[in-house]
């Protein structure tokens, strides 16, 4: 049971990346479909530099192995998001349909990016290797502590960085001035413009570092949870998970600090057809749609209460144009 | 004086443009895109033949034997149908993203027809039931999002996303409920397949293709001379309008996405009746999503988007061959080309909607704005932006097209709007990663086109 928990919440972190990347877009009044698109494409890019240090190299470094991954990762997410965000920003194009279009090139990029540059001979061990030993390095000693340390301390570096990011978000957003402009900006960017708040340039500081997270989600599905195993439908099932992270920003209420509840409650969900012993072969898928059939309920949920609170930025979705009064 | 800081660049609302010039951009867009891809892919293959030779292999993928001809109208006639299927709700701004899973649904209702009563019952019978039940089964997966929609304002993008993979993991587990031992494969029925209309691959593909025609001229006429889809155009307009003229949008709401998801299911039959004959989780080959942006790309028009689905599919199956005859072992390479013409297609809207105007005296500033803002009474500023307006109109079909303006025509005409369009594109160029490279290829053939406008200002 306790390893139960800790999978969850190993699982479940892939689900906070995607939602705290897509609240924040969310905040500046973008809706982003391509969330699954540019997480894929941080599982490529983390790939990659995870490969560049590792790969043919005799004795590599974790730490540096840790960092490329991430930066790279957040470099190839960060990479379509500001295709996303000229788009929809300076473009002013439709933003489902720009964002469809991320999620096919950026799936359909990463599944050919990892085919051809990254899993070449040699690298697979390497990655795996890699992601055994540097991304799921836990903290020496935790092994004895019992259930809380099976729980919360054996988890790699990308679980804590979730969780510190999530938070950070939440600082941001609720107790200072950029977060505060930042929500201006999503409910009503004319007001925002006539204060003297620079609305392009919170639009795209906050889809890009979104997407940038988001990617990071990615790489914890490759490096964290995968330990660095490269599948061939790894883009499919990031893909589900992307669009489950979207969905969870309803969930938690455009809130980071509910979406490490909320993401570990999908984790769990997430996990289950594979943690439950003494079930057949084809109840499996059964048990694969259970997220997906909450996330309805849920939806359904929130829609009929309807609270004030529970309300998405008002102008989400809208392009602005500021000559349009 | 004040010294007012101007914006560098200042963008207003065009007139409508004219039709041929709109398609003008649209056709450039794409042709750069193609042309990126092809610099990126004949420079990186392992096995290139070039940059001619990949446009060789690209149409002899698609039109090359008879065969991939008529593989290619399948595929055409299936897209179609599929993207037809969403634009009746998205005319009405209901974000159906569920075609997939009404697509999957479709096949699924189809092969348990054929699985259960396949071989037992006469064959034309059970073609009817398996219309019948794609139908309903694809319809059903649409109207319950619909529902919840129409009485509860349920997000219904989400809604159908969700319900994509519902149906997905559906067909897992019938599909390993049939075959246990298999490898979660299933090997195609021969029992109550749709029989095929002629010889070889023609008579095979001819179904899909008649029915897409069918159903093409069906929705153009439905959306276009009836009752029922002027309420969803207005509907798609205003809410508020639409009530106060009467209509019930509920009810609208919950017809139109049976209709819509009663198509997907449509497609279902094709796919597993006539096509395959068996049904997989990948069956729907992700129509529902390249539906939704052939229903943008083709304006929401029926007929614009029959040319869409043509070249998307041209694309794809064109890219296929790329990759073969290039060497690289993986077929998602088309999702890439296709996803960039995606970009550079929804990026060039923007030039025919809005018109872009740079302001180069920013730093020094001005007592003059040449751009006011307000209608400015001053005679020269007025003045000199109309002259403007009007230079950049007449050219505007180059704008967006072109890259990497020649030195030399700054020299010669060294006016604003020269200037103008090639910051412009240089403000467009961040988009794609090969900019350098296209500017490089792009510079031999602006040179002819700057002969050519130089003709036409003469």
């Amino acid at each position: 049971m306790d390893v139960f928990f800790a999978n969850a919440i190993s699982f479940g972190v892939i689900f906070l990346f995607g939602c705290v990347g897509e609240i924040l877009t969310e905040k500046s009044g973008h809706l982003n479909l391509g969330i699954p698109g540019i997480m894929c494409m941080g599982a490529a890019g983390g790939c990659l530099g995870v490969k560049l240090c590792t790969a043919g190299v005799a004795n590599p470094s974790g730490v540096l192995a840790v960092i490329m991954g991430i930066l790279f990762a957040m470099i190839f997410a960060g990479a379509l998001g500001a295709v996303y965000a000229f788009l929809t920003v300076s473009l002013r194009s439709n933003q489902n349909v720009t964002g469809l279009a991320c999620t096919i090139f950026g799936v359909g990029f990463t599944s050919f990016f990892l085919n051809n540059v990254v899993l070449t001979e040699g690298v697979s061990t390497a990655l795996s290797n890699a992601g055994l030993k540097f991304f799921n390095a836990h903290i020496p000693g935790t092994e004895n502590l019992g259930w809380f340390g099976t729980i919360f301390l054996s988890h790699g570096i990308l679980v804590y960085l979730a969780i510190i990011i999530a938070v950070v978000a939440t600082v941001v957003l609720r107790y200072t001035k950029v977060g505060l402009n930042l929500r201006a900006v999503g409910e009503n960017p004319a007001t925002a413009d006539a204060v003297g708040i620079n609305v392009t340039g919170y639009k795209y500081s906050f889809i890009i570092s979104g997407a940038a997270i988001a990617g990071l989600g990615g790489l914890c599905y490759v490096m964290g949870y995968m330990n660095g195993i490269v599948g061939s439908t790894v883009d499919q099932t990031i893909q589900g998970i992307g669009w489950l992270s979207i969905a969870l920003v309803i969930f938690t209420l455009w809130k980071p600090a509910l979406a490490i509840l909320g993401s570990i409650v999908f984790g769990m969900l997430y996990i289950l057809a594979s943690r439950i012993t003494g079930i057949s072969f084809e109840q499996i898928p059964l048990l694969n749609m259970i997220p997906y059939i909450v996330t309805i309920l849920v939806l359904i949920v929130t829609s009929i209460v309807g609270h004030r609170e529970t309300q998405p930025p008002a102008s989400l979705g809208l392009s602005y144009f500021r000559e349009d009064r | 004086m004040e010294r007012i800081k101007e914006p560098f660049i200042h963008i207003t609302k065009r007139e409508p443009m004219p039709l041929w010039k709109s398609l003008c951009i649209r056709f450039g867009a794409v042709l750069i895109a193609l042309i990126i891809c092809a610099i990126f892919i004949s420079a990186s293959a392992p096995n290139s033949k070039g940059f001619f030779g990949y446009f060789g292999s690209l149409f002899s993928g698609a039109f090359g034997t008879e065969r991939r001809f008529w593989l290619l109208l399948q595929q055409t006639g299936l897209l179609l149908c599929v993207a037809l299927a969403l634009v009746v709700a998205f005319r009405m701004k209901f974000w159906n993203l569920g075609g997939n899973g009404q697509v999957l649904m479709g096949c699924l209702a189809c092969a348990m027809c054929m699985y259960y009563l396949g071989g037992k019952t006469a064959d034309p019978l059970v073609w009817l039931l398996m219309l019948i039940a794609s139908i309903a089964a694809g319809a059903i997966w649409a109207v319950i999002p619909a529902i919840f929609k129409a009485f509860f304002n349920t997000n219904e993008s989400l809604f159908t996303l969700m319900m994509n993979y519902v149906a997905l993991y559906l067909v897992a587990f019938f599909v390993s409920h049939w075959y246990p031992e298999g490898t979660g494969a299933m090997p195609p029925l021969t029992d109550a397949n749709l029989p095929s209309l002629g010889s070889g691959q023609a008579g095979r593909s001819l179904l899909t293709v008649i029915v897409a025609i069918v159903v093409t001229a069906l929705i153009y006429c439905y959306l276009r001379f009836t009752k029922h889809g002027y309420e969803i155009s207005l509907i798609g307009d205003s809410k508020n309008t639409a009530r106060y003229a009467g209509i019930s949008v509920k009810k609208v709401i919950i017809r139109t996405l049976i209709l819509s998801g009663a198509l997907c299911g449509l497609v279902g039959f094709l796919l597993v009746g006539s096509i395959n004959h068996m049904v997989s989780t990948s069956m729907d080959g992700n129509m529902g999503f390249t539906g939704i942006m052939v229903a943008w790309m083709g304006k929401f028009n029926p007929l614009i988007m029959a040319g869409i689905s043509f070249f998307i599919n041209f694309l794809s199956r064109g890219m296929a061959q790329v990759c073969t005859d290039f060497g690289f072992t993986s077929e998602a390479l088309s999702d890439i080309v296709v996803g960039l013409i995606y970009f550079f297609f929804i990026g060039c809207e923007f030039f025919i909607v809005y018109k872009v105007h740079f302001n180069f005296k920013k730093h020094h500033g001005r007592e003059e704005p040449a751009f006011s803002m307000s209608a400015s009474s001053e005679d020269g500023t007025s003045e000199r932006t109309g002259v403007e307006r009007e230079e950049t109109e007449k050219s505007a079909p180059a704008e967006g097209m072109e890259a990497g303006k020649s030195e030399s025509t700054k020299t010669q005409q060294p006016k604003e709007t020269e200037q103008i369009q090639q910051s412009e594109l240089e403000a467009d160029a961040p988009e794609n990663e090969g900019a350098a490279v296209k500017a490089g290829e792009d510079k031999k053939t602006s040179r002819k086109k700057n002969a050519r406008k130089a003709m036409e200002e003469n």
